[in-house]
């Protein structure tokens, strides 16, 4: 908890002087969870630098960017995806290289371990060109192999960092929007609008019970904690239906009818933003073809 | 007499299974009034302000906008011309920006994307928060939260104005703030009504001060009356405003002269004193 009233401490100066929060931000950054990860992500999008971006170039932009990383399956291509994103999200948009790591962290642990299994393998006899005997069997690999397991990582790696480059740097509720613009189907796009905003409530209203009880020795033993996450959750599903009824009232109050629509920011498209965006991809094609 | 523009007549309502929270409540409201909505915990006014915007259907009874009964079809028309800034303003934000919260009510209007986002500009401006536009709900402050919830209602523009606790929450700049807010909308011939804890906040901004007690109305006048009555004060479980004691003793201790020119904050007793200190004729005025 104390971490994240920090961090929203740093987000008023980010907002106020945006030129030089970098420095703010760094010393109490580290690699790792403080709390939820899915917030500090939502967080971290509301602070980049390049949330004034238009949010349906963004979303294009690193679509089209991972595609073109897993179609074109080119070990050259996924390093210059890894190198211009995470420049984008860190240099460009200015959150802290600890951060970015952190948030790389959990998509990195599963590639690494998902990969491993094609390029080493388990073999009652002595094959492969580097091989590990285990008392019943052998560990082997070979250079080709691992070569194929980096090249996939990398080319994993750089498709995840077009989508993290895009989450990072555009909140929810305007991807949200791209996907409206998009003609996803209205009732969808209610729903995440009120899911996304819903969740925030019950983390609050989730955070506010458990620190309460806290403060009130409900976690000093073993069976009292048990007990006391048993009334939070009970008192979590009351609250939320409790919650729903509220906010259906308060919306009613305020005059909605059944269509569920707000007001968005017209963030502009830029020409330059699009020239380069085209110039990557270009870029990305001509790396494929020369080292083809 | 003028025709009240909210007429409630006989209310009755009662949560779900529990004790009736309201009790037969009748009470007429005329355009640009301001009016204080006083009582303890649990006495029934938010009930009586969701009933009053048609957010709850009453039991019982019936409420009149402008001369017209409402009634299923119509309640839209009193969603539209009666605003209500909630008790709790998580139970109001549904938006994830600023920006979008505000503009939820304009966008629910119809009205121009132009005429929205003027409205929403203004409405921050109002509530100094301008700033914030951008900003996702979910990081701001709890007092933050409260001016973005006036603010939603402020751009809607509705010609009645129900604040329920707006003061709680606010910092004492911004519970300046918030007043002087409330005498730009009074100046726009805003009907306003206002529930509060706050007595002295009660006695020097209302015109009219309504006393709920036990879901039913025991006292219904202007402040300096209701505050005089110390029998209503001891059954709704009020206590007399700051400036109104300091008068009374002062009247009491002869002091100043009884004009009955009651003060309501310390710059009118300011005046007071300097035009209504009590020389007794015989002596000379010590400085
Ligand atoms: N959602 C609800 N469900 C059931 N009972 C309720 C609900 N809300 C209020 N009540 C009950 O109705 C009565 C009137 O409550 P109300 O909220 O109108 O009081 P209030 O005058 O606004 O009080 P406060 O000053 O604390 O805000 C109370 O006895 C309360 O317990
Ligand atoms: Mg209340």
């Amino acid at each position: 908890m104390e971490n994240s009233s920090a961090k929203r401490l740093d987000f008023v100066r980010t907002n106020e002087k945006s030129d030089n929060s970098h420095h703010h931000y760094k010393h109490h950054h580290q690699i790792g969870h403080k709390h939820g990860e899915g917030s500090a992500i939502d967080y971290y999008a509301y602070a980049s630098k390049i949330r004034g971006w238009n949010p349906s170039f963004k979303v294009a932009f690193s679509v089209l960017t991972l595609l073109l990383c897993i179609v074109l399956n080119n070990p050259l291509v996924s390093l210059a995806v890894i190198v211009s994103m995470a420049y984008l999200t860190v240099v460009k948009g200015g959150l802290p290289l600890g951060a970015y790591l952190s948030v790389l962290m959990i998509p990195l642990t599963f590639i690494i371990l998902g990969t491993v299994a094609i390029g080493i393998d388990f073999s009652r006899q002595p094959i492969g060109q580097f091989n590990l005997y285990l008392g019943f069997g052998y560990l082997y690999t070979s250079i080709a192999k691992l070569k194929e397991m980096v090249f996939l990582m990398m080319k994993v790696f750089g498709a995840i960092s077009a989508m993290i480059m895009m989450t990072l740097s555009t909140p929810s509720s305007e991807i949200i929007g791209v996907l409206r613009k998009a003609h996803v189907p209205k009732l969808i796009i209610e729903l995440m609008n009120l899911i996304y905003r819903y969740i925030f409530i019950l983390l609050d209203v989730f955070n506010n019970m458990r620190n309460s009880a806290d403060s009130r020795q409900g976690y000093c033993d073993f069976k009292t904690s048990c007990q006391t996450f048993g009334n939070v959750a009970s008192n979590m599903l009351v609250l939320s239906l409790k919650k729903a009824n509220a906010y259906y009232t308060a919306m009613e109050a305020r005059g909605y009818e059944g269509d569920l629509v707000f007001l968005e920011d017209e963030k502009p498209f830029q020409i330059s933003q699009v020239i380069y965006a085209v110039g990557f991809m270009l870029f990305l094609l001509l790396l494929w073809y020369v080292t083809k | 007499m003028r025709e009240p523009i909210l007429k409630v007549n006989n209310l009755h309502y009662s949560y779900g299974t529990g004790n009736p929270a309201l009790k037969g409540v009748s009470v007429n409201i005329y355009n640009g009034e301001k009016i204080a909505v006083i009582g303890s915990n649990g006495s029934g006014k938010s009930t009586f302000f969701l009933n009053a915007n048609g957010v709850l259907k009453a039991d019982h009874g019936e409420i009149s906008y402008q001369g017209t009964v409402i009634n299923k079809k119509n309640l839209k028309e009193l969603r539209k011309n009666i605003g209500i800034v909630f008790q709790d303003a998580d139970n109001q934000i549904i938006a994830s920006t600023v920006m979008a919260e505000v503009g939820f009510g304009p966008m629910n209007l119809k009205l121009p994307r132009e005429e929205v986002l003027h409205r929403v500009d203004e409405a921050l401006t109002y509530m100094n928060i301008l700033d914030f536009k951008d900003r996702p709900p979910h990081y701001l402050s709890g007092g933050e939260k409260k001016r973005v919830t006036i603010a939603d209602i402020i751009a809607m523009k509705s010609e009645v104005i129900i604040f329920d606790e707006p003061t709680a929450a606010l910092d004492p700049l911004n519970a300046q703030m918030l007043e002087d807010v409330l005498v730009k909308l009074g100046q726009e011939g805003k009907t306003m009504l206002i529930s509060t804890h706050d007595v002295d906040f009660a006695y020097r901004w209302a015109e009219r001060a309504i006393v709920f007690d036990r879901g039913k109305i025991i006292a219904d006048g202007t402040p300096l009356e209701i505050f005089k009555n110390r029998e209503i004060l001891k059954q709704a479980n009020l206590k007399r405003p700051t400036m109104l004691d300091v008068y009374e003793m002062l009247v009491e201790k002869k002091m100043v002269k009884n004009t009955d020119a009651y003060p309501t904050t310390p710059k009118e007793l300011k005046i007071l004193l300097e035009n209504n200190l009590y020389y007794p004729e015989s002596s000379v005025p010590m400085i």
